[in-house]
């Protein structure tokens, strides 16, 4: 596994100011490495999400510096994080978060179709080899609020992937299936960051999948405790 | 990346079928009502100067009577305070006196569709005891109906019969039934010099403005030269009228000067006409404005539903890298694609409203059904206002949807 940092948080602050000022993240600095899996653990409360959506540059409202690939992000405007997000960052949502007017098929190469870097075909080409290593190949054409909880994870998934980001990010990605869709979940990120060398960053509240993933980061008042 | 956005738009437009049909329809009866009104409008003043120019031309050449010359003291030595009591003005021309060269010269201006040479003057109908005082209108058959249309107002009696009847005249239905003549009666006419003739009753008209009805009488000019002893240049009146009757003001300009009579369009001489017609155009675009203006809000209403039933779809559309633009672009399209379709469908309900109630009777004032203008700039200034209305009442949610900030909404 090689050692080039692919995402480096330096001295990260955060503050609520709703009900009242408090320090969420307390100075945190750390490094994840290129095709790792990374685990962000905690109780309630703790930070861990926050720390998520900082690192995902869709929250913006932190001091410190973040880079991603060597490029720093901090201090960019919303328009070029959003350009950035959609080439470089896939997310996987605890609660699907499909478009529900769309077939699945749409739904995976939207993200693709936003970037303009393939051709409509190449891109339809890519999402049916994504849904088929994810075994949803003969649910392409249905709306997608017409598949299970475990089969639209599983397309959030494959639309996360769909511009070979660099990092995954996951809130909560297997907070709502049950242990079998949960393992086949798991074993989807494994073998991406493994045999695909993309870096993954999830927040989960479950030990077993924390516990076999490559790291934790164990977060407890805004600090990273392990 | 624009088709994709586009895309987005079509999907939620079709997918909330029944929301969009009734922001369709807000927009297309703001449309219909603003060109009906303005097309009823239109068709009321367009009645309205079909109407008034049935007894007016567009510009009026007439003798306006002598200068006050009255103290002539004063107009050569304007420091010395003089008083002349019981002025007669001596020398007073009356009528045109060179009216052929008027004429001619008139006849040569490029805008002037049709001339025609009058005698006006005020005279006493009489029969036996009954006596009204009205207009004795001599004028030249041919172009007078060129001018007025008169023969389409004829009720009895044939308008060219004037030509062949020099002693024939043809009167205002109202002042017929004052008169209780008919046609083929005689009546008397006395002139303020005090010559009388008698005259046949060869027609009748009916203007339906009521003033002329009541007081006018034709007579062909050269039978009312010979009443006055005047020569065959003697005019009162010259009735001009032009291709645009709103565009006077150039040629009584060019005209003025060269002519020593008074030069007048009708603008000058009526201006409650035009004022009447401007403030109704005003209460069409009020109405038709206020209209689309609550179509307007309607649309507002129904895209700010929409963008806070689809505020998570945005989130993720933003966290997918969808940036505030691409946001805005699909909510605006949307609103233009209400907006175009309502104003299509506006405009030819529009038109069939209108149709309808241009068939509505209406038996007043000469008036068979509701009158009704039909013309085009109604129909694109409409779609246009339609349009913006639906820019700006799309544009606001379509911003907010915008600024939709995606992490307070994921995290719920």
């Amino acid at each position: 596994m090689n050692t080039t940092p692919a995402l480096k948080a330096i001295h990260i602050t955060k503050y609520f100011y709703e009900p009242e000022r408090f320090q969420v993240l307390k100075d945190l600095s750390f490094e994840v490495r290129k095709g790792e899996f990374l685990s962000l653990t905690g109780k309630s409360g703790s930070g861990k999400s926050t720390l998520l959506y900082v690192l995902s540059t869709m929250d913006t409202d932190y001091e410190g510096e973040l880079l991603i690939g060597g490029e720093k992000l901090t201090g960019k405007t919303q328009n070029q994080l959003a350009a950035f997000r959609n080439e470089h960052i896939g997310f996987v949502f605890q609660f699907h978060y499909l478009l529900p007017e769309f077939n699945v098929l749409d739904n995976v190469m939207l993200p693709a179709l936003k970037l303009k870097k393939k051709s409509r075909a190449e891109i339809k080409e890519k999402a049916y080899g994504h849904l088929k290593l994810l075994g949803l190949e003969d649910q392409a054409l249905k709306p997608a609020n017409k598949l299970s909880g475990g089969q639209q994870q599983r397309v959030a998934i494959a639309r996360a992937l769909i511009n070979d980001p660099s990092i995954i990010m996951g809130d909560e990605p297997t907070g709502n299936l049950d242990s079998r869709n949960t393992s086949i979940v798991f074993d989807i990120f494994r073998s991406l960051s493994h045999s695909q060398g993309q870096t993954i960053i999830t927040v989960t509240h479950d030990e077993d999948f924390a516990r076999n993933s490559d790291r934790i980061i164990d977060m407890s008042d805004g600090v990273i405790t392990g | 990346m624009l088709s994709t956005n586009y895309k987005i738009a079509l999907v939620h437009l079709t997918s909330k079928l029944k929301q969009t049909v009734v922001a369709v329809l807000g927009v297309t009866f703001g449309i219909s009502m603003y060109v009906f009104m303005n097309s009823f409008m239109t068709g009321v003043n367009d009645i309205q100067t079909t109407l008034a120019f049935t007894s007016l031309a567009h510009v009026r050449i007439y003798n306006d009577g002598p200068a006050n010359n009255t103290n002539l003291v004063e107009k050569v030595y304007p420091t010395v305070v003089s008083n002349i009591r019981n002025a007669r003005v001596v020398q007073y021309t009356e009528g045109i006196q060179n009216s052929g060269a008027i004429l001619s010269l008139v006849r040569k201006q490029p805008e002037v569709t049709g001339v025609t040479p009058q005698v006006n003057l005020n005279v006493f109908f009489r029969n036996s005891g009954n006596k009204v005082s009205g207009v004795l209108s001599g004028v030249e058959v041919e172009t007078e109906n060129k001018l007025f249309n008169i023969s389409q107002y004829m009720i009895a009696g044939k308008w060219n019969d004037l030509k062949v009847q020099s002693n024939g005249l043809i009167i205002g239905s109202g002042l017929a039934s004052l008169l209780s003549v008919h046609v083929d009666d005689n009546i008397n006419v006395l002139t303020s010099d005090g010559f009388t003739k008698n005259y046949k009753i060869i027609g009748i008209f009916q203007t339906n403005v009521l003033g002329v009805d009541k007081s006018k009488a034709y007579l062909n000019i050269n039978a009312v030269r010979q009443l006055l002893s005047r020569n065959q240049d003697f005019v009162t009146d010259l009735q001009i009228n032009v291709q645009d009757f709103r565009e006077t003001a150039l040629l009584v300009q060019r005209i003025a000067p060269v002519v020593p009579y008074r030069t007048e369009s009708w603008q000058m001489s009526n201006q409650q006409l035009e004022a009447g017609s401007r403030l109704r155009d005003i209460i069409a675009m009020a109405v038709s404005l206020t209209i689309l203006l609550v179509a307007g809000f309607g649309i507002y209403n129904i895209m700010n539903m929409t963008i806070n039933e689809k505020i998570k779809e945005i989130a993720i559309l933003k966290a997918m890298g969808f940036s505030s633009k691409d946001v805005t672009t699909i909510f605006l399209a949307q609103a233009i694609v209400i907006g175009m379709i309502g104003g299509l469908i506006g405009m030819l309900l529009g038109f069939i409203v209108a149709d309808v109630v241009n068939h509505i009777p209406f038996k007043i004032g000469g008036l068979n059904n509701l009158p009704m203008a039909y013309y085009a700039h109604d129909y694109i200034f409409a779609f246009l206002f339609g349009l913006a209305t639906t820019l700006v009442a799309g544009y606001l949610p379509a911003r907010k949807a915008s600024r939709i900030d995606p992490v307070n909404i994921i995290r719920g």
